[in-house]
C-alpha cells in the first residue's frame, strides 16, 4: 500500500514537470475563480483532453520535420525523425495582421505534432468546453472508417459563444455567422458537437477551413491512409469570439509527403467590423453603403454599471486575486472564491486608478 | 508540349510543394489521353501512374519534345508558354488552398473541346482543352 502511494505521488511530480516543462510564451489570464488559464498562447500537446481512452494526444515526442526543397516535398519518415529546432508552440506573434488573405502559413507551414502522434489508428477528441463555454482543441487522426456515410444533420440547435443572428448583404449567403465545424463534418462525421462548432465568420468557414478539409478528404478517399488533423480556435483573454484557428495536418502513411500544412485562418469577413468580446458587428466604412438586412444586435451594459470616462457610481464585483472587476451579474463574478471576492460601490475610474482591469466578458 | 494541369476554382494548382487533390479516374483519363506518347512529368507525380509511356525528370518542361505531353503539379508552367501548342485542363471544381497558381491567360486561347465527368472522389470534373 505505501509503495503504491509512494509511485502515484512520483507520477504526479512527473506529471507536474513535464507540463511545467512544455515551451511557448505563456500568458495566465483570468478565469474568475483565479486559477490561471492559458489561452494567448498554445502549447503544443499541453491542452487537449481525449474522449479516446485509446489514444493519448498528449504526446511528447520530437516535434516532425520538413526539408522543404522546392520542387519536392520531403518525406518525413517516421523512423528518421530526429531532434530538431523547430519551434513547439505556437504563438499569435507569428501571425500577420490580416491583409487580404483568408489563410496565412505559420511555422515554415510545418504542423507541431510530434513523433509520439504518429499512428494510423484512427480516432477524434474533442477539448471540453471552457468556463467561458468556448470550444478548444479539436484533434483527430482521419481514416476512411471514421468519415460520415450520411448526409449532414441539423446543427442549429448550438449556439456557441459569441453567436448572433445577423445578415449583410455584403456577405455571400448574407449571414455573417456560420457555426463552424472545427474538424468539418466530411471528415469525423461530427453534427451538433458543442466541442466541435464555434461562431465563425462565412470568410472563415468558406474561404479559411474549407479548402483544407476538402484536400483533407480528398487525399483519404483516394489513398486510405490517414491525416493526423487539429484545429485549434485562437482567443485572445475573455473573447467569446476567436480571432481565428490553427490548422495542423499531416499525412501519416507517406509521411507528409501529400499533406503538411500549418496555417492560421483568420476569422474576419471583409467589410465588417467585429467586436470579439462579445460577436457584436457593423459594417466597415468601405461597406457603409449596403448597409446591413438586420441591424446586429447591440448588447448594452447594465444600469447599474457605466463605461467611459464617467464617474458615475455603480457596483461591482472585484477579484482581489486577478486585478480584475465584474458587474455584479456577471457570471465569472459568480466564481470568484470567497477569499478572492469583494462587492464594491464607487466609479470605474476610481477602481482603474488602483489597478484593476474591467472584465473583458461583461465589459463593466 | 500538350499541357496537362488540374486547377481549382482559382486556379490553383498546389499548395506548400503538394498537390491540392487527386482522382484515380481523372489518371486513367489521362493515361488513355497519352497513350502511345511519351508523358513527362517530375518525380513527384509518378507514383499517381503506372503505364509505360511516362518519363520522369526534374527538369521535364524544358526537356519535352513539340508534341509529348508534360503533367506538371508544382512547378510555375508560365514560363514555358510559348513551348505549349496546346493545354489540356483538369478542373475538379471545388476550392483548396493554394500558394501556387496556372497563370496562362486562356482568354488568348480557343476553346476547342470540354467535357464533363464523374471521378472517383469528385463528383464533378470538367476537362478543357485549349489551343493557340
Amino acid at each position: 500500500m505505501k509503495k503504491r502511494w509512494i509511485s502515484e505521488l512520483l507520477a504526479m511530480v512527473l506529471a507536474l514537470f513535464l507540463l511545467s516543462g512544455c515551451g511557448g510564451e505563456q500568458v495566465s489570464l483570468d478565469t474568475g475563480d483565479g486559477s490561471p488559464q492559458i489561452t494567448d498562447t498554445i502549447v503544443s500537446n499541453t491542452q487537449l483532453t481525449t474522449n479516446d481512452p485509446g489514444k493519448n494526444p498528449q504526446s511528447s515526442g520530437e516535434p516532425l520535420e520538413d526539408a522543404d526543397v522546392p520542387d519536392a516535398p520531403a518525406t518525413t519518415d517516421p523512423e528518421q525523425i530526429t531532434s530538431s529546432t523547430t519551434s513547439t508552440a505556437f504563438s499569435m506573434s507569428e501571425v500577420p495582421a490580416y491583409s487580404g488573405a483568408a489563410y496565412v502559413a505559420v511555422n515554415g507551414n510545418v504542423p507541431y505534432f510530434t513523433s509520439d502522434d504518429l499512428t494510423t489508428n484512427s480516432f477524434e477528441s474533442y477539448s471540453s468546453l471552457d468556463y467561458l463555454g468556448r470550444c478548444s482543441t479539436a484533434y483527430a487522426c482521419v481514416g476512411q472508417d471514421i468519415m460520415p456515410t450520411e448526409e449532414r444533420g441539423s446543427i442549429g440547435q448550438v449556439k456557441p459563444t459569441g453567436w448572433h443572428t445577423v445578415k449583410y448583404d455584403c456577405v455571400d449567403g448574407k449571414y455573417l455567422y456560420n457555426r463552424c465545424h472545427l474538424i468539418g463534418y466530411q471528415l469525423t462525421g461530427e453534427n451538433a458537437n458543442e466541442e466541435n462548432l464555434i461562431t465563425g465568420t462565412r470568410y472563415l468557414n468558406i474561404d479559411g477551413m474549407l479548402p483544407f478539409e476538402n484536400m483533407v478528404a480528398d487525399y483519404i478517399q483516394e489513398t486510405n491512409n490517414h491525416v493526423l488533423y487539429r484545429v485549434t480556435p485562437i482567443f485572445e483573454g475573455d473573447n467569446l469570439l476567436a480571432d481565428g484557428v490553427l490548422m495542423e495536418g499531416y499525412s501519416v502513411e507517406d509521411g507528409g509527403d501529400d499533406i503538411c500544412f500549418c496555417v492560421y485562418a483568420y476569422n474576419v469577413q471583409p467589410g465588417v467590423t467585429i467586436n470579439y468580446a462579445t460577436g457584436d458587428s457593423a459594417l466597415d466604412g468601405t461597406a457603409a453603403t449596403t448597409g446591413p438586412v438586420t441591424l446586429p444586435t447591440v448588447q448594452n451594459p447594465s444600469e447599474n454599471s457605466q463605461t467611459g470616462t464617467s464617474t458615475t457610481q455603480a457596483d461591482y464585483v472585484l477579484n482581489n486575486n486577478t486585478k480584475k472587476f465584474h458587474l455584479p451579474s456577471c457570471s465569472s463574478a459568480e466564481d470568484i472564491k470567497a477569499s478572492n471576492r469583494e462587492d464594491y460601490h464607487g466609479s470605474r475610474e476610481d477602481l482603474i486608478d488602483r489597478g484593476y482591469d474591467p472584465c473583458k466578458r461583461c465589459n463593466p | 508540349m500538350i499541357l496537362i494541369v488540374c486547377l481549382d476554382d482559382q486556379n490553383g494548382m498546389a499548395f506548400n510543394h503538394r498537390r491540392q487533390s487527386r482522382d484515380r479516374v481523372l489518371i486513367e483519363r489521362v493515361e488513355e489521353l497519352t497513350a502511345g506518347r511519351k508523358l513527362w512529368m517530375a518525380p513527384y507525380s509518378r507514383k499517381l501512374f503506372s503505364n509505360e509511356n511516362v518519363v520522369v525528370s526534374v527538369g521535364y518542361l524544358a526537356e519535352a519534345g513539340p508534341d509529348d505531353y508534360c503533367f506538371a503539379e508544382l512547378d510555375d508552367v508560365k514560363p514555358y508558354e510559348n513551348q505549349v501548342q496546346k493545354t489540356i485542363v483538369f478542373r475538379w471544381n471545388r476550392r483548396y488552398p493554394c500558394d501556387l497558381r496556372f497563370e496562362f491567360d486562356l482568354s488568348n486561347w480557343r476553346l476547342v473541346a470540354s467535357e464533363e465527368f464523374s471521378g472517383s472522389s469528385h463528383e464533378k470534373i470538367t476537362m478543357e482543352v485549349y489551343e493557340r
